[in-house]
């Protein structure tokens, strides 16, 4: 059946999203609306009619651009929940608007754009400085982006 | 709408006890049925909080239980019944013994008051339900006894505290409860099962809700089997989960189950309400179609159905009554 089958994907580990039951999710949790992947601020249940089933009302986050968005869905459908993974980098260098990282096997990445606003700036002035900087990278559904960076702790 | 008629929609939050009430009793003469349905389920939420709200819980199911008194719409008195029924309060126990028990309330009313019974888990109401069961001139509401006296007993007699039960997704008390995990069922097996005549009622209707709660579309298969079926409580039950469930795919059993014109009207009123939850887009022109129909449960179901699908399909987050 399609159960089995999503099941399946899910436990495989290479989907970007998987479902869950509406009124499984939870405040703090992730939840695709409308495409996005986002991340759920508020959540509230209806009391239950005849048949015994609820609307959920979600509002969310986008975890990428930071845009509110909402949904109101019975409570027995299932949701998309994204997969979101968080990774850090260290940062070797800012070039033309992208990072340049790398991880802890060595590997390099230089396909995520620098961040722009506040948290650009301020990663900026800290690589000027001569910082050593580790970046934690966020990824859902094939998306990227910088969300913070801290700087690396000393080894000696 | 117009801000003025805006500023006078009911807000559920807003309406007091006596105002719900007022509009589930149509008090003022021009509530239409809908808005009556929508009062009756919001005072439901008042007479459950009966542990932390004591007083309130009482009145509220006294003001549900008025209806029972002088009302027209049996469909409306129905309804009552069930809805105490679910409240879980044993404040409405004495009532709905009375209700089962009263020859002037027509069958559909006696049936959901003896499954309220049922649904209470109300040992009290033993004897009474032992007595409708044999005595009730109408075969529905034996076979609502027969089923209620079960649920008692199996929710008191021990087997409810050893089983593993697939916690339901749904917030209702049902008739029956599903058959126990551990017994492994396939869906042919479960679907031979329902459809056993042989079977008591009670193991059948533990087939019935396994099936519901597995919620596939082959479970829906196997349960829209169940509509050939001889008892019209059973087929009224089938239509009750496939509201429950609220997949497209029971659609189309269901227009067929309403468009019966010699089914019992219990069957066909559960098959409108439960297109009504299903809410998908090709059921409106199908209960507009019954709006007229000769049968009073089965118009009035359509009136109420209609409604819940414009709630389900709606923005609103609450099932509250409006102003009109």
């Amino acid at each position: 059946s399609d159960e089995e089958h999503t099941f399946e994907t899910a436990d495989a580990g290479s989907s970007a999203t998987y479902p869950m039951q509406c009124s499984a999710l939870r405040k703090n949790g992730f939840v695709v609306i409308k495409s996005r992947p986002c991340k759920i601020v508020d959540m509230s249940t209806s009391k239950t009619g005849k048949h015994g089933h609820a609307k959920v009302h979600l509002v969310a986050i986008d975890i990428f651009t930071g845009k509110k968005l909402e949904d109101l869905s019975p409570s027995t459908h299932n949701m998309e929940v994204p997969v979101v993974k968080r990774n850090e980098y260290q940062l070797l260098d800012i070039d033309d608007g992208f990072l340049s990282l790398m991880n802890m096997d060595g590997d390099t990445k230089d396909d995520v754009k620098a961040p722009e606003g506040e948290l650009g700036d301020s990663l900026q002035t800290a690589f000027d400085e001569g910082k050593d900087l580790m970046v934690t990278i966020i990824s859902a559904m094939g998306e990227e982006a910088a969300i913070s960076f801290k700087e690396a702790a000393r080894t000696d | 709408s117009t801000n003025f008629e805006k500023h006078f929609q009911e807000n559920v939050d807003e309406c007091t006890l006596e105002q719900l009430r007022d509009i589930l009793v149509n008090k003022s003469g021009k509530t239409v049925l809908a808005n009556r349905f929508r009062a009756l389920f919001n005072l439901k939420t008042v007479a459950e909080e009966f542990a932390t709200k004591p007083e309130e819980a009482k009145k509220a199911i006294e003001y549900i239980a008025e209806s029972f008194v002088n009302d027209k719409s049996e469909l409306l008195k129905h309804e009552v019944a069930y809805v105490l029924g679910q409240t879980k309060n044993l404040d409405a126990a004495p009532t709905l013994r009375h209700v089962m028990l009263d020859q002037n309330q027509e069958p559909m009313v006696r049936h959901e008051a003896a499954e309220a019974l049922g649904a209470l888990g109300d040992k009290d109401s033993l004897d009474d339900l032992n007595k409708a069961a044999k005595e009730d001139p109408h075969v529905a509401v034996r076979e609502t006894c027969e089923l209620a006296i079960n649920r008692i007993n199996w929710t008191h007699g021990g087997a409810k505290d050893k089983e593993n039960l697939q916690q339901s997704l749904y917030s209702s008390i049902d008739p029956a409860p599903p058959l126990p995990l551990e017994k492994d069922a396939t869906i042919p097996e479960l679907q031979a099962l329902l459809n056993d005549p042989k079977q008591p009622l009670f193991q059948r209707y533990r087939a019935m809700f396994r099936l519901r709660d597995i919620g596939t579309d082959e479970a829906i298969l196997a349960l829209a089997t169940g509509f050939s079926a001889e008892s019209s409580l059973f087929k009224h039950e089938i239509a009750y989960v496939f509201g429950q469930i609220g997949s497209p795919a029971a659609v189309p059993s269901l227009i067929e189950v309403l468009g019966r014109k010699e089914e019992a009207p219990m069957v066909r009123h559960e098959a409108a309400e439960a297109l009504g939850a299903i809410a998908s887009p090709e059921v409106v022109d199908v209960l507009k179609s019954y709006l007229n129909d000769e049968v009073d449960v089965v118009r009035e179901s359509c009136i109420v159905a209609l409604d819940m699908y414009d709630y389900e399909n709606s923005n609103e987050l609450e099932y509250a009554p409006t102003a009109n």
